[in-house]
């Protein structure tokens, strides 16, 4: 499909360069594959295959866009005649004309380097891991019920736009995961997950489904479900907090990754996904964090679920620093929302396949590695709690006042995990918060941790994001009710 | 927009190329034109046409599904060629029965030209209307109006042979003033002449102005008043745990176990009701099989959930027509429920109310522990204060932590007039709902 797109490409584009200020065409072809299990039976695989082309216009300082799954010449020219039409319309109601950031001209193609091929794979083979997975859970006597799943998306891209870019891109996604619980009566259920609640997902091949060390864990994640029915209620009152890395992700992810979208910040999801408290007086000033956070969005990051070559602006991946010494200094952004503030891109603007239209998602995100493992962090809690795994999540339409909660927990008492806590939650509000984190855990025990399903726009676009994370300690949190 | 005549070929050649014991062919097909807004300026603005045709194909009780966006003939009798390959690969599934056979369905009226032909200038003319009206208050607009076109085709090797298309109109707008005071407004209807602008406007802009100068209210339980969409949600997030077969059979569902019991308030009755002339559901589900009438709750008792044919054959009843898409994992899902409505008019809830909370709507509901019903949010665009029976000033946002059959028993008066309600492929008819002692924190932001 791409090849047969690339060959009328050229043609539209100086078509609609006469006509509009900026154009570009998108063109991808998404292959996915899932295959999954709930207990012990094998739930019918999934294939498929979704095409399509967009362009996207800017014409009096107003977008259009129009996309569609029937890739044909005639199309592409009536998508590019609507595309005209919609953004016609937007200039009628515009009192603004919107600019661009300077983007440079370029021919380029990127692939995800991966060494084996997931779609390469039988099915059979791939669902006897699965049932695999399945036999360990059950060999926990008590469980009643679980899940497994394997999840692969191969995504080719064919960028091209009238600044003359030409890009292509193939990206290699794979995801895996698994849960397992028990029922108490008609009230309770008790649920263990790993490696996280949603799995764990990268670029690459298939190998790497085997570094997310799954059986190894299937045992003890089983013990703790079943051991939850014990455990004690979560206590209320301030403490100390560890995150464990999955959780420390997602506190990223809602509470620095969402309010740093520079759409965000600019209202542009006012009606829907909200707003951001960071706004653009605060950059260079705000201490966001303590100093030992130190943050920044690199889509170039070697296998992060956000890993590309370049984004749906045709803007190269790279690092672009966020939070340096806990302090604003920089945003997610799109070629639109970066001119605003006079800075580049930072390749942040993508699209959810190719019927929707490029918005400032996160990346992947690396908070930077800091001195202490995890039982060196422990180790100097007197009294507090220790938090794993990923169960709630929610924070206001301005990304300040959050409530979250994990799976499991364990009291702290005199540098040691004490007794199991079930449904554990915290609250706070964001910038106070991260001015609480004492403790950056450690290189040795940091995961890049993969978020399939990052919510945003009208209608609904999931993004894949990443955030990476060890431990983290903070003092005097909210816990509980 | 595919027409019946092409859907129908292309069903019929996964059927043909099929050599599975059964086989079933689902085409989905939606166009989508959406004008999106924020700062009262125009910011996003598109038309996307997509469709997908899913095969399943079952061969010895083993299951495969493979879907392709192509639409030829022969890339649909590939698809069917590739469902079966992968339901050779895989286990025999016992608990499959059978596909569902051919069904009567009653047609309701779910297609409007009006909506389908909705150009980007008349959307563009909607939103300028509200610019100009918001403008006039010094006030700026967010928000999207989207006009949807869907296409469902069923076919399947037993005779099922299913078509519809059906039109969504659906406004919603953020009104937003200087101090950051907001207002929000939402509208839904098959046909987009039936969206009311004026009075959307109106609403949203009477509550940006009152949302001035918000008051911060303690922590602690309060009487509320929670406006149709308030109830919406909380109904929405009810069904995701608790009114589907498959959480139900799996015992993860809050109704297992308890159906015939109070659960909840007697005032609460719910009914998933695709027939209802208002919300005029599609007729049958993605299995092709009509949709019924279901009562979820009555009167507070628990009464039943929605089936599609496979968690139905594992219950020993019949499907209900609730199956979702052949790709979704969820199982069957309400997406038409109707909550009956009381006595009163919301003026007469807000006067009998000595002091409590008016909410608009929630925000980033989530659940913090799905088999006791408790979900968590926030307030958003349009929280007030009321005293002796009158609405006196703006609240700044507060958290809810709640249980929603709590909230629901704790129902003390219910609107007469019920409204249209949609999220995300849900539409719901739902009343504004008086509840004492609900959960509400200060935020700490």
């Amino acid at each position: 499909m791409i090849d047969k797109i690339e060959k009328h490409s050229e043609s539209i584009l100086t078509y609609l360069a006469g006509k509009c200020e900026y154009a570009d065409l998108r063109a991808e072809e998404i292959s996915s594959e899932r295959l999954s299990t709930s207990s012990r039976t094998t739930n019918p695989p999934e294939k498929s295959d979704s095409t399509g082309i967009a362009i996207r216009v800017l014409r009096n300082g107003s977008w259009g866009f129009a996309a569609t799954s029937q890739v044909s010449e005639k199309n592409l020219k009536r998508m590019a005649d609507l595309a005209l039409e919609i953004a016609a319309a937007s200039a009628s109601v515009n009192s603004e004309k919107l600019e661009l950031s300077e983007l440079p001209a370029v021919t380029d193609e990127y692939s995800t380097p991966f060494e084996q091929d997931p779609f390469a794979l039988s099915l059979s083979e791939k669902n006897d891991l699965l049932l695999g997975w399945e036999d360990l859970i059950y060999k926990t006597e008590g469980i009643s019920s679980s899940s497994t799943f394997l999840d692969f998306r191969r995504i080719q891209k064919y960028f091209q736009a009238t600044n003359g870019s030409k890009l292509r891109q193939t990206l290699m996604q794979c995801g895996a995961g698994v849960s397992c619980g028990m029922v108490m009566g008609h009230r309770e259920r008790y649920e263990r997950s790993f490696p996280t609640a949603s799995g764990q997902f990268v670029t690459g091949g298939f190998e790497q489904i085997a570094t997310f060390k799954i059986e190894e864990n299937i045992e003890r994640i089983a013990s703790e479900a079943l051991a939850l029915k014990d455990a004690q209620e979560c206590p209320s009152g301030e403490m100390t907090v560890i995150l464990s890395p999955d959780l420390a992700s997602l506190q990223i992810h809602e509470s620095i990754g969402h309010p740093l979208e520079l759409d965000r910040v600019f209202g542009s999801e006012r009606n829907f996904s909200g707003t951001s408290f960071a706004t653009p007086d605060k950059l260079g000033k705000l201490q966001y964090g303590s100093e030992i956070i130190n943050l920044f969005s690199d889509p170039a990051f070697p296998g992060g679920l956000a890993t590309y070559g370049y984004d749906d602006e045709g803007v190269k991946a790279d690092r672009v620093p966020l939070l340096q010494k806990g302090v604003l200094v920089g945003y997610l952004s799109s070629r639109e929302t970066a001119q605003r503030v006079g800075m580049a891109s930072s390749a942040a603007a993508r699209a959810d396949g190719w019927g929707n239209v490029p918005l400032v998602r996160m990346t992947n995100l690396i908070l930077e590695p800091g001195e202490q493992k995890f039982a060196d962090m422990l180790s100097e809690v007197d009294e507090g709690i220790y938090i794993e795994g990923t169960s709630t999540w929610s924070i206001d339409d301005n990304r300040e006042d959050f409530n979250l909660g994990g799976e499991v927990g364990w009291e702290i008492k005199g540098g040691k995990l004490g007794a199991m806590i079930k449904s554990p939650t915290y609250s706070g509000s964001t910038v106070d918060f991260w001015n609480k984190c004492d403790s950056v855990g450690h290189r040795d025990e940091w995961v890049l941790w993969g978020t399939p399903n990052c919510g945003k726009g009208e209608p609904g676009q999931n993004a894949r994001t990443a955030q990476g994370a060890a431990y983290l300690r903070f003092r005097n949190v909210k816990v509980g009710a | 927009m595919i027409s019946r005549e092409d859907t129908r070929r292309l069903l019929q050649a996964g059927l043909d190329a099929s050599k599975a014991d059964q086989t079933e062919v689902v085409l989905i097909g939606e166009d989508l034109s959406l004008t999106r807004f924020a700062e009262s300026q125009i910011h996003q603005n598109l038309y996307r046409s997509d469709t997908m045709i899913h095969v399943r194909a079952i061969k010895e009780k083993r299951i495969g599904i493979a879907s392709t966006g192509r639409l030829n003939t022969e890339a649909v009798a590939a698809a069917a060629r590739e469902a079966l390959a992968i339901a050779e690969l895989v286990p025999a599934d016992e608990d499959f029965a059978s596909l569902p056979g051919k069904a009567d369905f009653r047609e309701l009226k779910t297609f409007y030209q009006s909506t389908a032909e909705f150009s980007p200038t008349q959307r563009a003319e909607v939103v300028g209307k509200l610019v100009k009206a918001c403008a006039e208050h010094k006030l700026k607009t967010a928000g999207a109006y989207r006009n949807y076109v869907e296409t469902v085709g069923v076919m399947n090797s037993l005779g099922v042979d299913s078509f519809n298309q059906s039109t969504r109109a659906e406004l919603s707008a953020t009104v937003v003033g200087d101090s950051g005071n907001s207002g929000w407004g939402i509208a839904y209807s098959r046909d987009t002449n039936a969206i009311d602008v004026g009075e959307l406007t109106e609403v949203a802009i009477d509550k940006a102005l009152r949302s001035v100068n918000p008051v911060k209210l303690e922590s602690g339980q309060y009487t509320v008043i929670l406006e149709p969409a308030a109830v919406g949600q909380l109904l929405l997030f009810l069904a995701f745990m608790g009114f589907g077969g498959k959480t139900f059979y799996q015992h993860r569902s809050f109704m297992a176990g308890k159906i015939g019991e109070q659960i909840t308030g007697e005032k609460i009755t719910i009914v998933e009701d695709p027939l209802n002339p208002e919300i005029a559901g599609t007729p049958f589900d993605y299995e092709g099989v009509p949709r019924q009438q279901v009562p979820l709750v009555e009167r507070g008792v628990a009464k039943g959930v929605v089936y599609n044919s496979y968690y139905a054959n594992l219950a020993g009843v019949k499907s209900t027509g609730h199956a979702l898409p052949p790709d979704n994992s969820y199982g069957p899902y309400p997406k038409h429920m109707t909550m009956a409505g009381g006595e009163h008019t919301l003026k007469e809830m807000v006067a009998a109310t000595e002091r409590g909370v008016y909410i608009t709507h929630f925000w980033y509901v989530n659940f913090l522990n799905p088999m006791q019903t408790m979900v968590t949010g926030t307030t958003r665009d349009g929280t007030f204060l009321i005293e002796n029976g009158e609405i006196t000033s703006a609240v700044e946002n507060m958290r809810m932590s709640q249980s929603i059959l709590e909230a629901f028993s704790n129902a003390t008066m219910l609107s007469k007039q019920r409204k249209l309600y949609p999220q995300y492929s849900v539409v719901m008819l739902v009343p504004a709902m008086k509840v004492d002692n609900f959960n509400l924190e200060a935020l700490e932001g």
